[in-house]
């Protein structure tokens, strides 16, 4: 019975050597992988999305391959609901490699106004979830996750169209005037167009202009729209009608009354 | 008178071979994990309690080599071996936190599904629970066979 007792404990010990050994390595290899995130780029597609990118660049100077490298990102407004998601996938990063990738994601902006025209006039906080998961030595799962805010800064803050300001033109139509104000608090420019029907307190339409708008990021904008109307459908109140198409979205009406 | 004094010196002789033996394997298994922390070492500073854990690890089962060693000759050096066995179990089990170990740092969450290395453990320190009750069934049984005889 003595042999194959010594038996057991030679195959323990070997196996043990062998896992301890495993073990220490793999954790010390974690030392050597290097992460780099470089700046994030924002870019727009042909159907008027915004796209995210991130630079990501992996270095495994590790004594074993990385597997399932996984990014994953989830945007969410204050209620919870998911804006967007995105996810970047390497399944193998070979030892004494490096490799780059970008993690994208997308926002369709008209989508998103089409759920909450608050993101187009009101600043507001962003949720996002960011994960990195992978595989060391390809047997060990590891996932580091995190929570932060971003702060949402909205187009047209503060959009507003003071009192129209009535010109006689000719014997039967009006030149009006209608200043324009707002603070453009996204990273991104707003170039684009907008439209304005007028309504007098009938309900008619009374006049219509278009406009171009040059909203540079972070700064405010002042302008004025002009348009004639007919004297006999002008009233004291009524309601603007404002319609925006621009590079990143196309929104409207936005209804402001006046008078 | 003469065969009492050389039975004491035995005994003394026996018991100094014992705890020589039991220091030389104590202090052995300090330094191999003297020389696996060196490596697990850049990993503390992340993790908290790390070291505390394994030095306590370490302690305890250096102790339970150090007393099954000068109990060896005598069936509690196989109680001594199953409770190793039995405390590498539960001291994984516990440490480890059933094999997902999580931990937070800053605004960052870390998780380590440790499940595979746990479950080889388990095996390997059960194989090493079946040894022990093996060598103590081998140290009764002939045992009986020499008072048998």
């Amino acid at each position: 019975m003595r042999v194959p007792i010594r038996m057991i404990g030679i195959a323990t010990t070997f196996f043990w050597i062998f896992l301890i050994a495993f073990f220490v390595s793999a954790v010390y290899s974690v030392k050597d992988v290097h992460f780099d995130f470089g700046g994030p780029q924002v870019s727009l597609t042909a159907d008027n999305e915004m796209v995210f990118s991130l630079p990501v660049s992996i270095t495994n100077r590790g004594f074993y391959n990385i597997g399932s490298f996984n990014i994953s990102t989830e945007i969410s407004d204050k209620e919870g609901f998911t804006i967007t998601r995105g996810s970047t996938f390497i399944p193998v990063i070979n030892k004494n490699d490096v490799a780059t990738v970008t993690h994208n994601m997308t926002i369709d902006f008209n989508g998103l106004l089409q759920r909450d025209q608050n993101y187009l006039l009101n600043d507001t906080e962003l949720k996002i979830y960011e994960a990195v998961s992978m595989r060391i030595a390809d047997v060990i799962p590891v996932q580091a996750s995190t929570n932060f805010s971003m702060p949402w800064g909205a187009p047209l803050y503060n959009f507003s169209l003071a009192e129209p300001a009535y010109a006689p033109y000719n014997l039967t139509h009006f030149r009006v005037t209608v200043p324009i104000s707002f603070e453009n608090h996204a990273f991104f420019d707003l170039v684009g167009d907008m439209q304005i029907r007028m309504y007098n307190s009938t309900g008619a339409r009374v006049g219509r202009a278009r406009t171009s708008l040059e909203g540079y990021a972070n700064s405010p904008y002042k302008g004025f729209i002009e348009f004639y109307v007919s004297m006999t459908g002008t009233t004291p109140t009524g309601r603007f009608e404002v319609y925006f198409s621009t590079s990143v979205f196309d929104y409207g009406p936005l209804v402001i009354h006046y008078g | 008178m003469a065969d009492t004094n050389n039975d004491f010196k035995k005994r003394v002789r026996n018991f100094t071979f014992k705890a020589l033996k039991a220091t030389v394997k104590g202090i052995l298994f300090y330094a191999i994990y003297f020389v696996l922390w060196m490596f697990l070492a850049p990993i503390s500073e992340i993790v908290p309690g790390l070291q505390q854990m394994i030095e306590t690890f370490v302690m305890v089962y250096i102790v339970l080599i150090i007393v099954g060693e000068l109990t060896s000759g005598t069936i509690f050096q196989y109680f001594f071996n199953v409770a190793k066995a039995l405390f590498v179990i539960g001291y994984l089990i516990f440490s480890l936190k059933g094999g997902i170990f999580g931990l937070t740092f800053q605004n960052v969450s870390l998780m380590v599904d440790l499940r595979v290395f746990l479950a080889i453990a388990m095996l390997l320190s059960l194989l090493g629970l079946a040894k022990s009750v093996l060598q103590a069934i081998n140290y009764m049984s002939e045992k009986a066979e020499y008072t048998r005889i």
